[in-house]
């Protein structure tokens, strides 16, 4: 039998039960601090259950990455080891250029959606204000929206050549259909029964709009942000790898243009990290929005 | 008499093709200051009697006549509350963002009984505390006619016979005219001033009680005989 003391001694503390004979002793020292240490203990059982299985999951990936290169299975062209991709993003956080394209990337992808989501509510908002507008575009907006925004870079080249307006375009194009949609659904899938309180207390137009239908509809135009922003983070990495000479889709073909496989992965993880990160921020921002007053399903 | 005079009132609607005539001819009077109460079996048109005489819908013929200048506050059947909105900022909504009289938001607060929860949001209470806070909402907006779509058939034995009570009172203090629909005979003999059976769009029966609301001892005869003539009138209906 393998004693539970040099168990504990390879296994982080927190992956091994207390043995009793610690807990015995541990009693009488720890009852004047009971409360404190209860509310210590809840919040380290907390962070726990909260970090540590993504975390072994993510090491879980590595370890398998690891032992794959390790094995020589593939050339290390193919697939580089994770030293050396480590190595590759140091080296490049240091130089700077990293931030540099990924700030460029980030900075079109707010320039896009901020226009594609003005554009969006005003549609949108006309659609629940006066319903007989709606036809007069509607069948414009869904024939592009089953237009591939990639299949228009040809044509927005030759408009708006290779600068930043086409890039702008594309995000656009990527941004405003997911957003256009649950904006729609949240102010036209208003319920009629909080209208018909607000007739009762004789509401004008404007505060209808303003006080039942807007917050009515701020989940759904909530979501469809979120959504918006994921598509248009996907659309940059595409439209930088078709016309850009900055930017993390540059970045990603040009490195492999230079056979540097390692900074390609280190460029995947940017795109991955940062869109993560504005994701999660985003939800944040929702949640502070909402106030906890609805049931959300950002987390 | 001021109050709301009815006069020929026609209704209907259009359902899967086939009109349903659901009010046929209605006249009545509320008179003011006074609970009116409209009973009759589901579907006899009594919450569209109601929505007609709110505004929510146009009548086909006929016409409804408010004898001073109202103001209407209505308590629906399911509480309708804003979900964005907290306890306090769902009764403050009929005022538009005016500011409510200092004190009067903790006495209706307390008049429904959900003081110590006016930070709470909606869904965190029960149906029948949500259902207290679409009084409130009515009560806050300081209305001198109160429609009630059967306002109390969610809550509990105890909370409904509570709100009666409080419902009788209020109305005697702030002397506004309220009409309240209902299926419940109880209900309606506690509560009413003046009772109105509704029987398939029209009119059947009119009872006026001059007893004070709120002391009224159901199981005393006369009582006892009036609820024996309405649910005779009541079975008599075919539907």
């Amino acid at each position: 039998m393998i004693k539970m003391d040099s168990m504990r001694a390879f296994w982080p503390a927190f992956f091994m039960p207390e043995g009793p004979e610690e807990r015995k002793l541990q009693a009488g020292a720890d009852r004047r601090n009971e409360g404190e240490r209860n509310v210590g203990m809840k919040q380290a059982a907390f962070w726990k259950g909260r970090f540590f299985p993504p975390l072994m999951g993510i090491a879980a990936l590595l370890v398998l990455w690891y032992l794959v290169c390790r094995m020589e299975l593939f050339s290390a062209y193919v697939l580089p080891p994770p030293a050396k991709v480590l190595d590759s993003f140091r080296k490049m956080l240091v130089s700077g250029e990293l931030f540099a394209d990924v700030g460029i990337s980030v900075a079109r992808v707010f320039k896009g959606f901020a226009i594609a989501f003005v554009l969006a509510f005003v549609l949108g908002m006309l659609r629940a204000v006066c319903p007989g507008a709606g036809p007069y575009f509607e069948y414009i907006l869904q024939f592009f929206r089953n237009v591939p925004p990639l299949s228009l870079i040809p044509l927005l080249i030759l408009w708006c050549g290779i600068g930043e307006t086409t890039k702008t375009a594309i995000i656009f194009l990527a941004s405003f259909f997911p957003m256009y949609l649950n904006i729609v659904k949240g102010f036209t899938g208003c319920d009629p029964r909080l209208l018909e309180v607000g007739d009762m207390f004789g509401y004008s137009r404007g505060e209808r709009f303003f006080r039942i239908i807007l917050p009515y509809a701020s989940a759904d135009i909530l979501v469809g942000m979120r959504i918006g922003l994921g598509y248009s983070w996907r659309a940059i990495i595409a439209a930088e790898m078709v016309a850009a000479s900055t930017g993390l889709g540059h970045m990603i073909l040009f490195a492999q243009q230079m056979s540097r496989t390692d900074k390609v992965i280190v460029g995947i993880f940017v795109i991955g990290i940062v869109g993560l990160l504005t994701d999660r921020l985003f939800a944040f921002l929702i949640s502070r929005l909402l106030k906890g007053n609805y049931a959300n399903g950002w987390d | 008499m001021a109050g709301i005079e009815i006069r020929h009132l026609k209704k209907a609607y259009e359902v899967d093709g086939r009109r349903l005539q659901v009010l046929q001819d209605v006249d009545l009077e509320i008179p003011e200051e006074r609970i009116t109460v409209v009973l009759g079996k589901s579907g006899c048109g009594k919450t569209t009697l109601l929505r007609l005489v709110g505004g929510l819908e146009q009548p086909d013929s006929g016409e409804i006549s408010f004898g001073a200048s109202h103001r209407t506050a209505f308590v629906f059947q399911e509480p309708r509350l804003m979900p964005w909105l907290n306890v306090t900022q769902n009764i403050l909504f009929g005022l538009r963002g005016k500011e409510p009289e200092p004190g009067a938001l903790s006495g209706i607060v307390a008049t429904v009984g959900l003081t110590g929860f006016e930070k709470a949001w909606p869904q965190q209470l029960s149906g029948g505390m949500q259902q207290r806070v679409a009084m409130a909402r009515a009560l806050a907006y300081g209305p001198s006619l109160i429609l009630m779509d059967e306002p109390f058939a969610a809550l509990d034995h105890f909370t409904r016979e509570q709100m009666q009570k409080e419902l009788s009172r209020v109305q005697q203090e702030e002397a506004c005219s309220i009409l309240f629909v209902t299926h419940s005979i109880d209900e309606a003999l506690l509560l009413g001033h003046r009772i109105v059976i509704i029987e398939n769009g029209r009119i059947k029966r009119l009872f006026d009680l001059e007893e004070t609301a709120g002391e009224r001892d159901l199981l005393s005869d006369p009582f006892i005989r009036m609820k024996r003539e309405i649910v005779a009138d009541l079975k008599e209906q075919k539907i």
